[in-house]
């Protein structure tokens, strides 16, 4: 069992990494696309994004009731990605009574944030006229999850109230000796495993796509310079193959063919 | 209303009731006193599918055979394949892959969605639903993601009916990207509206034939939409200048094809035909502020609309290098736009990265120069004679399209003493309803819901700006700097009565600057419904 648990904390924490650079690359790499940007993009609105980016607060503004339980279900995991670093932290640099009190409060404050947030959403989402019919079966099913998630935690904290058991595990982790915990912990780690495996396959990689889609898009006013690099970019974009099959459009020509013959009188 | 029920039967899915749409304030508070949206012949009915809301801006012919249904949905799948795919959508792959991928639901889209509140919040104008029905079909089709859809009870299987409702619906949202300035995570739904449009373009072309027959490629053929010729533009040219003479006693003589001049001016042709006092205004402000400029008559070269942009990226691209060719030939130094929402937004930002090397000429809005003119103390103005109260109505393709915000605010500032804001306004603001080709498209019963719905915002923004001086005694003015939005006023003000029932007219920006010349003797602005 010490093993197993090993193999799926560490599988599931590179999985999930893997899966979201892999996301993160693929978007990345998508060709450069025409202007799409939305004005206003200054200094001002960037500094709007961060604060949004950690308050919410455009939800606060329009959709309080919805804003209740999503900050605090987003607090969750937030505080519980921070407990983790904790615990690694603590493991690696060994740390007093007061780290661990931290620690023990991130943790508390996750779970129970989480949870919060997690029953709040189901509820909301299945009673809420504007959101019922939007919410899918698998987004019912992660609240589901996550709700699991966050009272395993929280059982945790019932069972072992400064986590003692949970940095042994950690510990063993990192000098790759793995240990058998209580039956109460076990379920938690097996849980949280499995949800960095399924959180791939939902549409969690927001939180950092968002960063690119405002910076890559919503503000993406860089302008075509003569001989610069967009220049260059759109010169390859334009050698690109048609297939569309409108009458307006030559399929099989490039776009640059299509857009600068003029002979396009002739085409329709 | 669930999801997947827009795919079942071909029932009309939801009918306008005039009680139910958004109260209108005081003089157009009784619904009774409003048209109702015309219902269509039975005729038109059996023929196209309209079974959406009963209105029609695309007409898709019913399939008369199950094999011309399945070839139907064929094409719409292999033209959504496409819309995925990097060579045949690499213009716009990004943000709309980010948009389908991203959107969590919260609908505060709707909260911001002129047409959504003022349909009475019907589910179908949700700016998410059209988006939703999308991701569903990729879900299922594309990405063959077919067990949560089963196991949700919100399976579905394509119709014909469906895909044609999703061709209108697509036609039932103006593009003004209000809803994306409130989305916290920056999803597009009015993108994703494009990219419908766009698909059933380029892939099964299916358009309003006013964007497309009628719309880019008579533009293409014949120089502009409006069916002006180069020889008719000439014609027109000097109509304007007898006009000028006429009306202010000026001798102006408009330079057309001038080689080498400093400023290729290209308005939108609408201009020339519907509101000529604009392209007259400009002339005047020219001649005095002995600006270096010209108009082409070349053909394409006196248009500055681009239809392209609202539904078709070939088209778009081919209309904006022909353009800018003509100023290449022209040897200008740049290229300045007239009071034209989407073409602002189509030739100073969308086009951008398609003008490379000898296309990518310097290209400026006319709002810039008429407020570098100003500035320059070059026009001796007497704010007084704009005596009258005036708001602002800014469109969206200069406002969030190109992020041109306070310098028409400082001309207005400088020339109406009785100027004031709508609300919300600049950034904020809400489209006209007209936005995306919705104030060219005449099509059967669309007219009617364009002013009743579409506009219905607009209009309430309006009556409430001038709530101090609604009565009919007080001249008003909305200055409203785009063609195409000074177009859907006035069906909407015709629409109303509301040049009877409270006296407000509608005009350009370079109107008003002329009206407070010092030099003229008589008013510019003729207050007199058209």
């Amino acid at each position: 069992m010490a093993f197993f648990l090993g193999f799926l904390a560490y599988f599931s924490y590179f999985f999930v990494v893997f899966l979201y650079a892999r996301k993160m690359v693929h978007y990345l790499k998508m060709p450069l696309h025409l202007r799409w940007e939305l004005y206003p993009l200054g200094f001002k609105e960037k500094l709007k994004f961060f604060m949004e980016y950690f308050t919410f607060s455009e939800y606060f503004k329009r959709k309080k009731t919805y804003w209740v339980f999503l900050y605090p279900w987003h607090i969750g995991f937030m505080a519980l990605i921070l407990f983790h670093f904790l615990c690694c932290l603590s493991c690696l640099l060994g740390s007093g009574e007061v780290f661990f009190s931290i620690t023990t409060s991130v943790a508390v404050i996750s779970f129970l944030s989480g949870l919060f947030g997690a029953i709040g959403l189901f509820i909301k989402r299945l009673k809420d006229s504007d959101l019922r019919p939007y919410t899918t079966f698998k987004e019912f099913f992660t609240y589901l999850f996550t709700l699991l998630l966050f009272s395993s935690g929280l059982f945790v904290v019932f069972l072992d109230p400064f986590f003692r058991e949970y940095r042994h595990f950690w510990d063993g982790l990192l000098n790759f000796d793995f240990i058998n915990v209580s039956k109460g912990l076990t379920f938690h780690i097996i849980i949280f495993s499995l949800f960095l495996i399924y959180l791939p396959f939902t549409r969690s990689v927001h939180y950092l796509t968002k960063i690119l889609g405002f910076f890559l898009i919503r503000w993406d006013n860089k302008p075509n310079r003569k001989g610069g690099k967009i220049e260059k970019l759109m010169e390859k974009e334009l050698q690109r193959r048609i297939s569309w099959s409108g009458s307006q459009i030559k399929e099989g020509l490039s776009w640059k063919e299509n857009i600068f013959s003029n002979e396009d009188t002739r085409f329709f | 209303m669930k999801i997947h029920d827009f795919f079942k039967n071909n029932k009309l899915l939801c009918q306008i009731k005039k009680k139910e749409l958004l109260n209108l304030p005081f003089p157009f508070e009784n619904p009774d006193e409003i048209p109702e949206i015309r219902s269509l012949e039975e005729e038109r009915r059996k023929e196209f599918e309209v079974s959406l809301d009963g209105v029609m801006a695309v007409g898709i012919y019913k399939p008369k055979t199950e094999e011309e249904e399945r070839e139907f949905i064929n094409r719409f799948l292999s033209g959504l394949k496409k819309l995925l795919s990097k060579d045949d959508n690499w213009t716009f792959l990004r943000p709309l892959f980010y948009s389908l991928e991203y959107c969590m639901k919260c609908q505060l889209c709707s909260s911001v969605c002129p047409i959504y509140i003022a349909s009475g919040r019907k589910e179908i104008y949700r700016p998410s639903f059209r988006a939703e029905i999308l991701r569903r079909i990729i879900e299922k089709y594309i990405k063959r993601k077919r067990f949560f859809l089963k196991l949700g009870g919100s399976n579905f299987e394509l119709t014909f009916s469906g895909l044609a409702r999703l061709c209108e619906l697509s036609y039932r949202c103006t593009l003004c990207r209000k809803c994306t300035q409130v989305c916290p995570l920056g999803v597009d739904n009015a993108l994703i509206a494009r990219e419908i449009r766009k698909l059933f373009s380029q892939e099964l072309g299916i358009a309003p034939k006013e964007l497309h027959e009628l719309g880019t490629m008579k533009h293409l053929k014949i120089g502009s939409p409006t069916g002006i010729t180069p020889e008719a533009l000439r014609n027109l040219v000097e109509f304007i200048e007898e006009d000028i003479e006429e009306r202010t006693g000026k001798k102006i003589k408009i330079p057309i094809d001038k080689e080498g001049a400093e400023i290729l001016f290209i308005h939108n042709a609408g201009e020339f035909l519907s509101f000529p006092e604009n392209i007259e205004a400009f002339a005047i402000i020219f001649q005095i502020a002995h600006v270096d400029w010209t108009l082409s008559s070349e053909l394409m070269g006196y248009d500055a609309v681009n239809y392209g942009l609202w539904y078709d990226d070939v088209q778009f691209m081919r209309i904006v290098v022909k353009q800018v060719e003509i100023a290449k030939r022209l040897k200008v130094k740049k290229i300045v736009l007239g009071e034209c929402g989407h073409a602002h937004k189509a030739l100073l930002g969308v086009a951008d990265r398609v003008l490379s090397k000898e296309l990518n000429i310097p290209r400026e809005s006319s709002l810039i120069l008429i407020e570098k003119i100003l500035s320059e103390g070059k026009i001796r103005l007497d704010p007084r004679k704009n005596g009258f109260p005036v708001t602002l109505h800014d469109p969206c393709g200069i406002v969030r399209g190109t992020g041109i915000v306070e310098v028409q605010r400082r001309i207005l500032r400088r020339i109406c003493p009785n100027f004031r804001e709508m609300n919300p306004c600049g950034v904020e603001n809400y489209c006209c309803g007209g936005g995306s080709g919705f104030a060219v498209i005449k099509t059967a019963n669309f007219p009617d819901w364009r002013s009743l719905v579409a506009g219905r915002m607009k209009l309430k923004q309006i009556i409430e700006a001038f709530h101090d001086v609604i009565s009919p005694d007080i001249n008003k003015y909305v200055c409203a700097p785009c063609s195409n939005c000074k177009a859907q006023i006035r069906d909407l003000f015709s629409f109303y009565n509301v040049w009877e029932k409270c006296k407000i007219f509608y005009g350009g920006l370079a109107e008003l600057v002329v009206n407070a010349m010092v030099d003229l003797k008589r008013p510019f602005i003729e207050w007199e419904w058209r």
